[in-house]
């Protein structure tokens, strides 16, 4: 058995008599001051600490569940007795069997009453007054006006943004999964998610669809910022780490950039910090964690990706659950509501008869196939110049500290039990990330972000907590606390200054005027829109038909070449087109797109919006089928 | 017009096996549930006096094993009422015997009545009870020596006037059918009476029952001509406000066995089914304080014939899904109420796990693949059973179908003599 199971099975709450039973809920979250409950001594406990000495050498968080600890005691070893001797192959003898129940004689009916001791609403208000609400709201709101401010004017749309607000818009006009035949290219939750959230944008703004579109995000953002705040009480950080999470997260100019624009990963780290805030529950309530398994399988619905990080809910659910009884329970409950919420989509694609590859029709296998051999890799992360190196860089480029910090503090996490979890998350994230010729996406780093922060502000608090602790029985120095202060100080300036020059881009660029001139040049400037055919990006596409172009003749360039349906409507190729709208997304394709590259060929330039790599040219076709009708 | 009856027959088949499944897990929620489903440890006390009933017919083979069993008990103020038929004079000699060996502790109760049956056994031997408490036991279980002081002392802990002990199949090695059976009492049990007793209403078991031997006569003790005089005593009982804890402790659960063939199983769910029927009928539930309270009493009062339903109803709905030309939607719509289904397999698999640990079992891969493929089959035994029941309440037969016992529990469990104690 391994040091920290061993801890684990010591914090087990079963308290005495005297106590109120309310201790075993509050954990974490109310009560007590939220100092780390790991090691003083030891800034890496679980790496060095020997298992007699691991409770002995953790007197503050002896002192802060002192009166679960020594209720416990008996039963502990009991249990562990019983642990070991189950391990060893041999049955659970009646005398660990007595002693068990002579320490849990105490609980008895009492606990069920008494672990909600009042009404639910009444629980609420209190918890809402409490310092920690208070803190995570103003840090929230924070994050939140920060990555509001300009959103619509930076980053520039870009295709993919385009592709999954289309796929929303058509959902909501129940048109199924997208407007053309869905592919099983991504699970569809998130996209169903941004349906429901359409609201938002519409209530906010009535500019060009991506840009708004973006509003709904918010939402999205401020789900992450709250569950990445709980997560970090949830792993034992005091409040101000977790606070400092949250700041670092939101704030990061990676994160203001990337968590703006309408992605899915998002949505799927979203749910996936919900599974691991719930199988970290401190009720450890059994359909906590069927809910955590649920959460799990939407995370993996919303971005197929985020399978790479389960193993860490799954680990937060080992600590998560204390070794008496009902761990196996709650590991079937998890799995139920993992496999069973998980299989509902090939379920959905077996019911179309889309399950297996076939002649003409689509199918969820053979999208994997294409997903996981066909798809052009993108190089090995280590060779300069690759695709993966340059999304690496880009990454880099907009803030190295959350990025660099963050995955330093997650090799020292891994070895400390509280901060596993995260750092678990980190771990697995980057070796699929680094692993060459592997694809890898600019948004991939979305799903890392969360935990990148919370391994770094969890670093921090062990070291500040290390700092502040002196030798024993006696208070630290005063000295270092004055050291400390001046080193926050220090790193605040550093980091501030850096993020500031940052974010500076992210809240005044306008990197979207091109495509709102394109747009209403295309609105203004044709009169026939019900009789011309123009092949655009994802990205114009929604704008266009909401300006009153037929869906049927706004085509995304690359269906043109990739989609039969859409070809077997063009019989003349590229002259079948009236206007193509060529933009960065479409130039820099790299999948080989006859068609579009004669459409690029063959028109000449009616209308050019900003200038240099990042110009949007409306593009004539001559003697197209729109002139001769 | 199908395809909103599918629905619909989903929608409600999946809400009432996640509600089932919600309940059945109830002791597992915390490890703080788990932990107050417990005996409280005793003080050493002894104070309260114990009436310990046995009817018995044709079980001559198990009887004195029992009795014996009883007379190893802890506690100091007791004696045990061997109840007897007039016709079965086997039974009632070994009886006589054993009355005649400790006299002291063992009587003997003759039961005149023509017609057979539990409860009018228990009637007869109810004037003749000299104890504080009644207790109920059959004449095949194996009770822990232990168990009357733990009871002593949850009567004085909790001020009940009813207290419900563990009982336990343990044969669970027997055949496939014996590991569902055992499993089912572990979840009823270990876990799902402890919620009724929480929400005031309670269908108690046969055995290991223990009422204040007033009360139990002001209600007029058990009713004749039920077929599940124990579960509609827990409904009289909760319906006039007694108060009932339960206490599961695997250590001096009561073991049983399970019956000894499919038939046996069936004629046994049949009985239950039709007594639940009666219980429904007879409407003493309706006399439960809360509302909430009446709902859950008609819920489990027909929960078996829901889940009967539901073991026929999925399976086609299932078959149209796939084969029939219906919506995506609705077709997956139709899978909803198999997901409990298959998350309550998975919980048994963990409760398997769990049964081994705690009563020293050692359970074994080819237990597990009983389990899962066994899950199917048994429940058409339930369903065939519920159905039965339904024909038989409807048609007028409402005799005593009793299960043969073998004592498989005695002979074949290495933990038989309290192996936990």
């Amino acid at each position: 058995m391994t040091t920290s199971s061993r801890r684990r099975s010591r914090s087990r709450s079963v308290p005495k008599p005297a106590d109120p039973p309310r201790d075993i809920t509050i954990d974490f979250r109310t009560a007590a001051p939220p100092e780390p409950t790991t090691s003083t001594d030891e800034p890496i406990p679980d790496a060095t600490a020997a298992d007699e000495t691991a409770p002995a050498a953790e007197p503050d968080a002896a002192a802060a569940e002192a009166p679960v600890e020594q209720a416990d005691a008996v039963e502990a070893d009991a249990e562990t007795e019983a642990e070991a001797e189950t391990e060893a192959g041999n049955e659970v003898d009646a005398e660990t069997d007595e002693q068990v129940e002579v320490a849990v004689e105490a609980v008895e009916v009492e606990v069920e009453q008494a672990v909600r001791p009042e009404p639910v609403l009444g629980r609420l208000l209190r918890r809402l007054r409490s310092p920690g609400s208070l803190l995570v709201t103003g840090v929230t709101a924070i994050v939140l006006f920060v990555h509001a401010w300009n959103i619509t004017g930076f980053p520039a749309a870009s295709d993919d943004e385009g592709t999954y607000l289309a796929q929303a818009w058509a959902v909501q006009q129940g048109l199924g999964l997208g407007h053309y035949t869905y592919w099983y290219d991504h699970p569809p939750l998130a996209w169903i998610q941004l349906a429901a959230l359409s609201w938002l944008p519409a209530a906010l703004s009535d500019g060009l669809a991506v840009p708004t579109g973006r509003y709904a995000m918010l939402a999205v953002t401020a789900a992450i910022l709250l569950l990445t705040y709980l997560l970090g009480r949830r792993l034992g950080l005091p409040r101000w780490a977790a606070a400092v999470a949250v700041l670092c997260y939101g704030l990061s100019p990676l994160a203001v950039t990337t968590q703006r624009q309408i992605y899915l990963d998002s949505f799927a780290v979203a749910w996936l910090l919900g599974a691991l805030v719930l199988a970290l529950s401190p009720r450890r309530h059994l359909w906590h964690h069927v809910a955590a398994g649920a959460a799990a399988a939407v995370a993996a619905l919303c971005k197929e990706t985020m399978i790479v990080a389960l193993p860490a809910v799954v680990l937060a659910l080992w600590q998560g659950t204390a070794r008496n009884g009902v761990r196996a329970f709650s590991f079937a409950g998890f799995g139920s509501g993992l496999l069973l919420v998980g299989g509902f989509y090939p379920l959905f694609a077996m019911l179309n008869g889309e399950l297996l590859p076939g002649p003409g029709h689509v199918s969820l296998l053979g999208a994997w196939q294409f997903q996981l051999h066909h798809r052009t890799g993108s190089g090995s992360v280590f060779s300069a110049g690759s695709a993966a190196n340059t999304v690496v860089g880009s990454w880099l480029y907009y803030d190295a500290v959350l990025l660099a910090g963050g995955v330093l503090a997650a090799a020292v996490g891994l070895a400390v039990r509280r901060l596993r979890v995260p750092a678990v998350a980190v771990a697995l994230l980057a070796v699929v990330a680094l692993r060459p010729g592997g694809y890898l996406p600019t948004m991939y780093v979305i799903q890392a972000l969360p935990f990148l922060a919370l391994c770094l502000a969890g670093v921090l608090a062990l070291a500040v907590r290390h700092a502040l602790t002196g030798p024993p029985g006696e208070p630290a120095p005063g000295w270092r606390r004055t050291v400390l202060l001046g080193l926050a100080v220090l790193a605040v300036a550093v980091v501030g200054i850096r993020w500031a020059g940052g974010t500076q881009r992210a809240l005044t660029a306008q990197d979207n005027t091109p495509y709102e001139a394109a747009a209403a040049w295309l609105r203004d400037e044709l009169p026939d829109r019900a009789g011309t055919r123009v092949v655009v990006d994802d990205v114009l596409w929604l704008d266009l038909v909401r300006d009153g172009f037929p869906r049927d003749n706004v085509l995304w360039f690359y269906k043109v070449d990739l989609d039969a349906k859409v070809a077997a409507g063009l019989p003349r190729g590229w002259r079948d087109v009236d206007y193509v709208v060529s933009t960065p997304a479409m130039r820099g394709d790299r999948a080989p797109l006859p068609t579009v590259d004669a459409l690029l060929e063959h028109t000449r330039v009616v209308a050019t919006f900003g200038a240099g790599p990042d110009r949007i040219e409306i593009r004539r076709v001559p003697d197209s089928a729109g002139d001769r009708r | 017009m199908a395809a909103v009856t599918m629905t619909a027959v989903s929608l409600a088949l999946f809400a009432f096996a996640v509600v089932t499944l919600w309940w059945t897990m109830h002791a597992w929620r915390t490890p703080e549930t788990l932990a107050a489903t417990r005996f409280a440890a005793p003080d050493g006390a002894h104070t309260l006096s114990f009436s310990l009933l046995v009817p018995a017919r044709h079980e001559e083979e198990v009887l004195a094993h029992t009795v014996r069993r009883l007379l190893e008990s802890s506690h100091p103020h007791y004696e045990v009422i061997l109840v007897t038929g007039h016709d079965d004079e086997g039974t009632t000699a070994v009886a006589r015997q054993l009355a005649d060996q400790t006299p002291d502790r063992v009587r003997v109760v003759v039961d005149t009545n023509e017609v057979k049956s539990k409860p009018k056994a228990l009637n007869s031997a109810l004037p003749h009870c000299r104890g504080d408490v009644v207790g109920v036991f059959d004449a095949e279980d194996q009770v822990h020596p232990a168990l009357l002081t733990h009871v002593d002392h949850a009567f004085r802990r909790s001020g009940a006037t009813v207290v419900q002990g563990g009982v336990q199949l343990i044969n669970f090695h027997s055949s496939w059918y014996s590991l569902h059976n055992c499993l089912e009492y572990f979840f009823w049990f270990r876990s799902r009476l402890h919620l009724h007793a929480r929400r005031g209403f309670i269908p108690l078991g046969g055995n290991t029952v223990f009422v204040r031997t007033d009360v139990l006569r002001r209600a007029g003790g058990w009713d004749g001509a039920c077929l599940a005089e124990d579960c509609d005593l827990g409904v009289r009982l909760s319906s006039s406000g007694e108060r009932v804890v339960v206490a599961y402790d695997s250590a001096i659960v009561t073991r049983e066995e399970t019956p000894d063939s499919v038939s046996g199983l069936l004629k046994q769910r049949t009985r239950w089914n039709q007594g639940f029927l009666q219980v429904l009928r007879k409407g003493d539930w309706r006399g439960l304080p809360t509302f909430w309270s009446r709902m859950l009493a008609r819920y489990t009062l027909t929960g078996p014939f829901v889940q009967a339903f539901s073991a026929i109803a999925v399976p086609i709905g299932l078959y149209v899904a796939l084969f029939a030309q219906v919506p995506v939607a609705v077709a997956m719509l139709t899978f909803l109420p198999a997901l409990p289904t298959v998350a309550t397999l998975a919980f048994q698999v963990a409760g398997l796990r769990d049964f081994g640990l705690q009563f020293g079992l050692r359970v074994r891969p080819v237990h597990y693949a009983q389990l899962v493929l066994g899950t199917f089959p048994y429940m058409l035994i339930l369903s065939v059973a519920a159905v039965r029941a339904i024909w038989r309440e409807w048609t007028g037969r409402t005799n005593w179908e009793l299960t043969r016992h073998v004592g498989a529990h005695l002979t074949d469990t290495p933990a038989t003599d309290g192996g936990a104690s």
